[in-house]
């Protein structure tokens, strides 16, 4: 009976109760040494170095470590980054090293209302600095690169004429210029042979990006887009604005501050609203308001602002109605109202355009010069295609298509193209058919511009 | 040694010193598993509005303007150049109160508070806080509703 | 007094008016009071006074049982302390789980000890179910705690699965999706089961909402109302199994209908033949206090160690938030299921429908089937060679296709090396 004892398992007892002991101290330990409590002490300290009055002396030393987190509801983001950059709002902090550094030019976007993530990205919610910044596994949002942070900038405001954002600003341009809409559809506008591109900036970083637009083909194998030949500070600028197409729909008050008061916004309105259909601008327009050619000498800008608000208060009998212009909108038209004594900008309103001057413009719009070169001038591989393994130059469509027979092909494509070897894959590049994305007017003036491109002088060469 | 044979706690020197061991550290681990469990239910940050919250910029705020200021339940009030914070609970049961004629109505039992926060009429205990209003480094109206102020406290700009 | 501190204060606290009003037994000190102390607790009296010493040799039970109860107890403490803080919202559930890593003083610990206990649990009801096999423990008169024991591996698996979804990220989101279209293969039953069960067609808020219902209620209230009957008949089946039981004709009960029903009769003349009391050799058995008791305390003590460890020193998984567009290559359900679904890429029938319901109903028949009551209370006993092996058999299928599952099968659920290369990732656009 006796070596039925219990006595062979103390020892047992006294190892796994110290066990799980230690076990709970350990837990603790590695739980309460957080990270952030150090740049809190370093930052604590500081402060009470700095403190000239005894009140502000207690007031630091009473601060408790404590996690500080900025509440952004309606961005369903929380971001706690103060919690280690703890003085990004006192200018007395400009020349500290981080996480202590001050962050200037936060005036406009001020830390209660828009946080840190909206524009730096990374994790607002975590407090250890890899996670914060986002460099880790299974977190899709690692911080912008100071180099981007421009992109951002894009979420709210428009890219184009931007002058508080230049690179995007240069980035839109290029966009636009390059032809990538000649393939890829943004914001709805585009072609299909690529694919959308307006979460792009969501989904892939910078360096795939930039590897991307030097040889789409080392990233995205059987990729047809041919690799673009940026310089590098286009190619920085491009990989910029696709940055910025993070597809966020920002919500209430940060979507309404998407309309800049600049003058191409403005000029984009007073075609969408119709103005010219009242007012005449060089001489041509409707003739129930009167003539806007000279109104930036006429007009105070603050006078025309209360005139968008109530047309009446300002012009009594008027017969104009009220359009119901945000604050924003009505800054735009008037930015537009006033320059529109320089030639350049009254020259720019489509109405009052040349067809064949707005064909170039939708010849620009739609992307048509990614494929078929600037002014049509051809030069893109189509490796394959019996056109001398090219996308066709038009300088000439003139000679070989009527204008019906033109504006047909561009309704609906031509999905097949002849390949050179048929033993070789199919040539990538195709012509899509722009029928359901170009409006039937611009397709007009297109035809239009089309048809210009011939060089002076010469005759068929048929 | 020779212990009765169900008697497993008939203890040597060493089984002491073992089992009390066991026991000092499984009490002490299971106290601390307490502890931390009563620990992981003290919340460390808040998702309600903060005690100190910024108000925006002083000229957000027209002059003579009384404003109500919905997510934190306080009136902003701005005479002149003088910014101060009137906290809008009721001080009987916390319900909110409305401005109405020169003073605040509270609509649930009906206390009438007049334009300093002090009681007129009603079950109203106390007159309503005044809050410490403050500039912060950047320029903005700061409230601190952990710290109540008399009446006659402004901030001047 | 020659006893440790400890013990001389529950003396003390024992002895004291209050406290023999709680304890009603203190310490005991006479074998009276050691079967006292069992039978007059509520914790205590689901056990014997007294206990067989088969049934306390580590090398019969290896422990297997009581280890997957006091994961259970466990998981359902660290359950209702995750419940203060989880929110069954597509919206809010990840947020919780960053919260709880960030924010929540030892929530990262709580939410490691709920995720590896539950790994651990799936784990131990397995094994302790293949001791029962390999011991023969499951034949008369247990056979019916063989049914709910099967029972219970089913609630722990649906427990697990249901557990699966709710951190809401894409290793929830996809293994779900996966694990219930798995269950849409059954003919008939199996798409009705799968849209009851998500409440929609596809993974989303209403999943979401009847999974957390069924995890924190539903299940947990069915496994403990389970748990206390498999242990109340463990007990009325006459404690552990043990060898030579078949033979011991004493322990037969004398059926009911012999009995003369003109009289009443006391409750030990009814009580069967089988319990502890009756029909034992004393020196075969030793008081419960302290010989079970405190094995059970250790064996607590090593299943609290072994969890902490790992929920200090390893992290639950957590991937990206739910992206249901963007499926993971490959998607995988939770381990336990990988099996199945490596059979179910060879043929959804097969894989989905025949055997998981063969597996379930061979378990479940299985003690009426096999009635020979030879070997029973040994491991791998010589008699039993025929059943153990088509066990084993099965067993090692099981176990191999969870580890092809598991380890070698990567993007396309193609075959991959673990210790080769990873595999290129090819995105498309």
């Amino acid at each position: 009976m006796n070596d039925f004892s219990l006595r062979k398992f103390y020892g047992w007892f006294t190892l796994l109760g110290l066990v799980v002991g230690v076990l709970v101290i350990v837990g603790y330990y590695r739980d309460e040494n957080r990270p952030w409590k150090v740049y809190q002490r370093k930052f604590l300290q500081e402060e009470i170095r700095r403190a000239v009055t005894p009140d502000q002396r207690l007031l630091a030393q009473n601060t408790p470590l404590q996690i500080r987190q900025i509440l952004l509801p309606e961005l369903n983001r929380v971001d706690r980054c103060t919690t280690c950059h703890l003085a990004v709002e006192d200018p007395s902090y400009g020349n500290f090293a981080q996480p202590l550094a001050y962050h200037p030019l936060h005036d406009q976007h001020p830390f209660d209302k828009f946080g840190c993530t909206v524009c730096h990205r990374g994790q607002g919610r975590a407090t250890t600095v890899a996670d914060a910044h986002g460099n880790v596994p299974f977190w899709n949002e690692p911080m912008l690169p100071t180099k981007y942070l421009q992109a951002s900038c894009g979420q709210c405001h428009e890219a184009a004429d931007n002058p508080a954002a230049p690179e995007l600003a240069r980035g839109n341009q290029l966009f636009e210029t390059v032809g990538c809409r000649g393939c890829h559809k943004l914001g709805g506008v585009g072609g299909n042979l690529g694919p959308e591109l307006d979460r792009v900036g969501a989904r892939r970083a910078p360096e795939w990006l930039k590897q991307h637009f030097l040889s789409p083909a080392t990233v995205t194998p059987g990729s047809g887009m041919p690799p673009q030949k940026f310089a590098e500070p286009d190619l920085e600028a491009i990989v910029l604005y696709m940055l910025s197409q993070t597809g966020a729909n920002l919500p209430g008050f940060y979507g309404s501050m998407k309309v800049l008061p600049s003058v191409s916004e403005g000029r984009r309105l007073f075609q969408l609203k119709g103005c010219i259909g009242c007012h005449t601008v060089a001489g041509q327009g409707g003739k129930i308001g009167p003539a806007l050619d000279d109104v930036g000498l006429r007009r105070k800008p603050e006078w025309m602002m209360q005139h968008f608000r109530d047309p009446q208060s300002v012009s009594p009998g008027s017969v104009m109605p009220r359009f119901g212009f945000t604050e924003a909108e009505a800054r735009a038209l008037t930015e537009f109202l006033v320059h529109l004594r320089d030639q350049k900008v009254s020259l720019s309103i489509p109405a009052l355009m040349e067809p064949t001057v707005r064909g170039r413009e939708v010849f620009r719009k739609y992307g048509c010069a990614g494929c078929h070169g600037p002014e049509g001038k051809g030069g893109v591989p189509n490796p394959n295609a019996k056109t001398a393994q090219q996308v066709p130059a038009l300088t000439y469509v003139a000679d070989g298509y009527t204008k019906p027979e033109l504006k047909k092909l561009i309704v609906n494509g031509q999905r097949e193209i002849v390949a050179l070897d048929p033993h070789h894959p199919a040539p990538p590049l195709y012509m899509p058919a722009w029928g359901n994305t170009i409006k039937d007017a611009e397709i007009d003036d297109l035809v239009a511009y089309l048809f210009t491109l011939k060089p002076k002088g010469e005759d068929a060469g048929f | 040694m020779n212990l009765p044979p169900s008697d497993p706690n008939g203890v040597t020197r060493r089984g002491f010193f073992q089992l009390t061991l066991g026991w000092v550290a499984g009490s002490f681990a299971a106290t601390a598993t307490v502890a931390a469990a009563v620990r992981f239910l003290v919340p460390n940050v808040l998702f309600e509005p903060g005690q100190r919250f910024k108000a925006g910029k002083p000229d957000d705020y027209p002059d003579g303007s009384i404003t109500f200021l919905e997510d934190e339940r306080v009136y902003l009030v701005r005479k002149g150049n003088t910014f101060r914070c009137l906290s809008a609970v009721c001080t009987h049961l916390g319900c909110t109160v409305n401005r109405a004629g020169k003073g605040y109505h509270c609509p649930c039992h009906g206390s009438v508070f007049n334009d300093e926060g002090g009681v007129e009429s009603g079950p109203a205990p106390r007159a309503l806080t005044w809050y410490l209003v403050a500039l912060s480094k950047d320029n903005r109206l700061l409230v601190d509703k952990g710290q109540n102020v008399s009446a006659d406290k402004y901030l001047v700009i | 007094m020659n006893a440790p501190l400890p013990k001389r204060l529950w003396l003390w606290l024992a002895q004291t008016r209050v406290g023999r009003s709680v304890f009603r037994v203190g310490l005991p000190q006479s074998n009276l009071e050691r079967s006292q102390a069992m039978v007059s607790s509520f914790l205590l009296h689901v056990q014997p006074a007294k206990v067989s010493r088969h049934a306390l040799r580590a090398s019969y039970t290896l422990g297997l049982g009581l280890i997957s109860l006091y994961l259970f107890f466990i998981l359902c403490g660290t359950g209702v302390l995750l419940m203060f803080y989880y929110v069954p919202s597509t919206a809010q559930a990840y947020d919780v789980m960053k919260d709880l890593q960030f924010v929540v003083s030892a929530g990262l610990v709580v939410r490691n000890m709920h995720r590896w206990a539950a790994h651990l649990m799936v784990l131990f009801v397995m094994l302790h179910m293949c001791r029962v096999f390999y011991t023969g423990a499951y034949k008369r008169p247990r056979e019916f705690n063989w049914v709910i024991g099967v029972g219970l591996f089913l609630i722990t698996l649906g427990l697990s699965f249901t557990g699966y979804l709710l951190p809401w990220d894409q290793l929830a989101f996809w293994a779900i999706t996966v694990g219930t279209n798995i269950a849409g293969y059954a003919p008939i039953v199996g798409p009705k089961l799968k849209y009851l069960l998500l409440g929609g067609n596809v993974v989303g808020q209403d999943a979401l909402t009847r999974f957390y219902a069924l995890h924190v209620i539903v299940l947990p209230a069915i496994a403990g109302l389970m748990i206390s009957v498999h242990l109340f008949r463990v007990r009325k089946d006459g404690g552990l199994s043990r060898p030579g039981e078949a033979d011991d004709t004493s322990v037969e009960s004398i059926p009911l209908a012999q009995l003369p029903t003109n009289k009443s009769y006391g409750l030990m003349e009814l009580a069967r033949g089988t319990t502890p009391q009756v029909g034992k050799n004393p020196d075969d058995e030793v008081f419960s206090w302290p010989h079970l008791v405190f094995r059970e305390l250790l064996l607590f003590l090593l299943v609290i160690a072994v969890v902490l460890f790992l929920a200090i020193f390893w992290n639950a998984p957590l991937e990206e938030f739910a992206n249901p567009i963007h499926p993971p290559n490959p998607a995988k359900a939770p381990w336990y299921f990988l099996g199945l679904q490596e059979l179910v890429s060879y043929s959804a029938f097969w894989g989905g429908v025949v055997v998981p319901a063969l597996l379930v109903t061979m378990l479940g028949v299985l003690p009426y089937i096999d009635r020979g009551r030879a070997g029973v209370g040994r491991w791998f006993a010589r008699e039993r060679t025929v059943a153990n092996t088509i066990f084993t058999v099965c067993l090692i299928v099981a176990i191999v296709l969870t580890i092809i599952g598991t380890m070698f099968r990567g993007p396309n659920w193609g075959w991959v090396e673990p210790w080769g290369p990873p595999p290129a990732i090819t995105e498309g656009h």
